[in-house]
């Protein structure tokens, strides 16, 4: 993953980011173009370029590769519970996060699960990691914000914080459900002022964490998935009530 | 005169009026003013987001109420936006006037108690009807008009929605049409207004002018010289009124060649998925990189063109400063948005003052028009080609574009909005004084 996150056998994935790191050559490496077969294939798969059932041999015609190479990218995949196999020559895509209401059902997920996993037993923040997210959210408010940056601060975030749940299966499915959304959400329309604000909402669960008010934090987590709730009306017009949205933005 | 004035803002259920707002709030907020929005029903957080104070008005029904309304909405319209402006007139237009109408009426008493809470020290309106609760408010009221011209009618300006020209032959027979089509929904605001103190309008009119400032979203390429021009006391034309968005993060395409294309057909544009996804078919032929607003619908598209991305929403402005092409649904915020980037328009009319739009770009030269779903393959590739290569166009919007930033409209509206509220104040505070007359 670029260097950007390390995988942990049966842990899954963790942000590979020490205090020393450089964070200006971290986000590089995020942007680099150079990415895995795996990684292509999920992006196309979450810009509707890719049907439900790819057969292998469109994958190799696609992508212009080996067999042996889309074989070891859908391996990944499948290891990440991204995709199936299933019997013939197919494989079959798992829900990510591509449309609105992916999203909206993503949001209502981590409604339930992330403040119930900072009050689960044995939640522990690894302060070492903290304090880098830390430099990370303050840096990202001195200038402009926007979409993409902040995307990747908010899952360097809300993975931190499910690596830090003392759940195992809290972290596991939190961990795996913030990497589909690292890689598959894609927002590009938050106003900057909401961004901005959810930085600031960060930042204070972050200290109730670090005070280990862990109530509070669970309660302000709340709160700002709540916020977060993009609720633009998918369509709206004149003398007519606005056709509601569930998506989240963050 | 208050040194932080509160400006209530509310404009209509629509994207346009509501973006179109908050960019107007955006400079009122930089000047000193508190704006505050007064949001329908659907509306809640849109504001907020932005960081502006929003008061609610109540809800009207569930969630799967209003999914089914757009369902039987959607079901009902979609083949109407292929009529023309003159056959819409009777399957749409009327309809749609009736049901401003009848959001007026149901609005009125709790906008009036909205209004009571904030005390505003202005009120902002952006919408096609007048709402008596803002003008019994006790403070100026500001009309923003952010649909095209012609809602403002004059003998040298095409007929309000028609798509002609002003000195069409079939004028007289539109806006026969148009009082008939609207007949109904006109006796019953007359009504409703004759009961909360207002006087009747004309036929065919629902809003009157505002006796204090007419701010008018039509920057200088586009203007009609009328026949009788407004009262430049009371009226200010707008270059634009761009708000400030987030940054537009451009998606790497698998395809990522050539200029870049923008298509949004607004939310209500969004709906006819099956165009759209013809549209899509096209693109993946021409050499260009396209950005395609699908709204709420993105579940409904498969196989996307690797030169394609779909989106459910973008920062339009900062998107559109950044295309060679916008086709869009001749919206007037989208045309006046291309027009402060010097970005072409093709504009595919579905309906309202898009049809207006439409034939004013083709007219001034600063885009072209297309019926929006008449047409080959070959067709839309050849014009989206024609445009893209088309360096008179560019000129033309290159001179437009730099007038305008010169006098960007959010910044004038803000400007006469606090002028508005200081003479006011001054006002005020001379009726307290004491009289010393003998």
């Amino acid at each position: 993953m670029n260097g950007f996150l390390v995988k942990r056998e049966a842990e899954g994935y963790f942000l590979s980011a020490d205090l020393d790191a450089d964070t200006g050559v971290m986000e590089s490496k995020l942007d680099t173009s150079s990415v895995s077969l795996a990684e292509i294939i999920l992006a196309d798969r979450a810009a509707r370029r890719l049907d439900d059932l790819p057969s292998v041999s469109f994958l190799i015609r696609r992508y212009n590769t080996t067999r042996a190479a889309v074989l070891n990218a859908l391996t990944v995949l499948q290891h990440d519970g991204i995709i199936d196999r299933i019997p013939g020559q197919s494989w079959n895509f798992r829900p990510i996060l591509d449309t609105p209401n992916a999203v909206a059902d993503s949001h209502h997920f981590r409604l339930i699960l992330e403040p119930a996993a900072i009050l689960a037993p044995g939640f522990s923040l690894d302060l070492v990691k903290a304090r880098q997210t830390r430099l990370n959210l303050q840096k990202s408010l001195t200038g402009r914000l926007g979409n993409a940056a902040f995307h990747k601060l908010d899952a360097e975030f809300h993975m931190l914080i499910a690596q830090s749940a003392g759940n195992r299966f809290a972290r596991d499915s939190l961990l795996a459900h913030h990497r589909l959304r690292l890689i598959t959400q894609k927002d590009f329309g938050t106003p900057e002022f909401r961004l901005r604000q959810a930085q600031d909402e960060h930042l204070a669960i972050l200290d109730s964490l670090e005070r280990r008010q862990f109530d509070v934090a669970a309660a302000q987590m709340t709160l700002h998935l709540r916020l977060s709730r993009n609720q633009r009306p998918d369509a709206a017009n004149r003398g007519s009530p606005p056709m509601p949205n569930g998506n989240s933005n963050h | 005169m208050t040194s932080h004035p509160t400006i209530a803002f509310f404009p209509e259920a629509s994207f346009g009026a509501a973006l179109n707002c908050v960019a107007i709030a955006q400079a009122l907020e930089r000047r000193g003013a508190a704006p505050v929005f007064v949001c329908h029903p659907g509306f809640t957080g849109v504001f907020a987001d932005y960081g502006f104070k929003e008061v609610h008005l109540p809800g009207a029904g569930r969630n799967d109420e209003a999914a089914d309304y757009w369902q039987a909405f959607i079901h009902r319209h979609l083949p109407h936006f292929d009529l023309s402006p003159q056959d819409q007139l009777s399957t749409y237009v009327g309809p749609t006037w009736e049901a401003i109408v009848d959001t007026a009426i149901a609005a009125d008493a709790s906008l009036e108690h909205a209004l009571a809470q904030i005390r505003p020290d202005a009120i902002v309106l952006d919408n096609v009807i007048m709402f008596p609760a803002i003008a019994q408010a006790g403070c100026p009221w500001v009309r923003v008009i952010s649909c095209a011209e012609t809602e403002i009618p004059d003998d040298n300006v095409p007929p309000y929605l028609s798509g002609l020209s002003a000195d069409d032959p079939k004028r007289d027979a539109f806006e026969t049409a148009y009082r008939t089509a609207t007949a109904n929904a006109h006796r019953r605001n007359t009504e409703f207004r004759r009961k909360r103190g207002l006087p009747a309008l004309p036929h065919g009119r629902f809003m009157e002018p505002s006796p204090t400032l007419n701010l008018i979203l039509s920057p200088d390429a586009v203007r009609y010289a009328r026949a009788q021009p407004l009262d430049a006391l009371t009226h200010r034309y707008l270059q634009g009124c761009v708000r400030e968005e987030a940054q537009f993060d451009q998606p790497l395409l698998p395809n990522h060649h050539g200029p870049l294309v923008y298509v949004s057909f607004g939310s209500l544009g969004a709906i006819d998925v099956a165009l759209i996804d013809r549209m899509i078919r096209v693109f993946a032929t021409v050499r260009a990189r396209f950005v395609v607003n699908v709204g709420g619908f993105t579940e409904a598209y498969r196989n996307v063109p690797d030169n394609v991305v779909l989106g459910s929403w973008f920062p339009q402005p900062s998107i559109v400063a950044r295309t060679d092409l916008f086709i869009h649904h001749g919206g007037n915020n989208s045309f006046c948005e291309a027009l402060f980037f010097g970005v072409p328009s093709l504009i595919l009319p579905y309906c309202w003052d898009g049809h207006d739009n439409a034939l004013r770009a083709a007219q001034t030269g600063v885009g072209r028009a297309m019926n929006r779903s008449a047409w080959s393959n070959d067709e839309l590739r050849g014009v989206i080609e024609g445009i893209l290569a088309d360096r008179g166009m560019r000129s033309r919007l290159a001179t437009c574009a730099a007038a305008m930033r010169q006098n960007p409209g959010r910044e004038t509206a803000a400007a006469a909005i606090m002028a508005v509220v200081s003479k006011d104040q001054t006002r005020v505070a001379a009726a307290r004084e004491p009289s010393f007359a003998r």
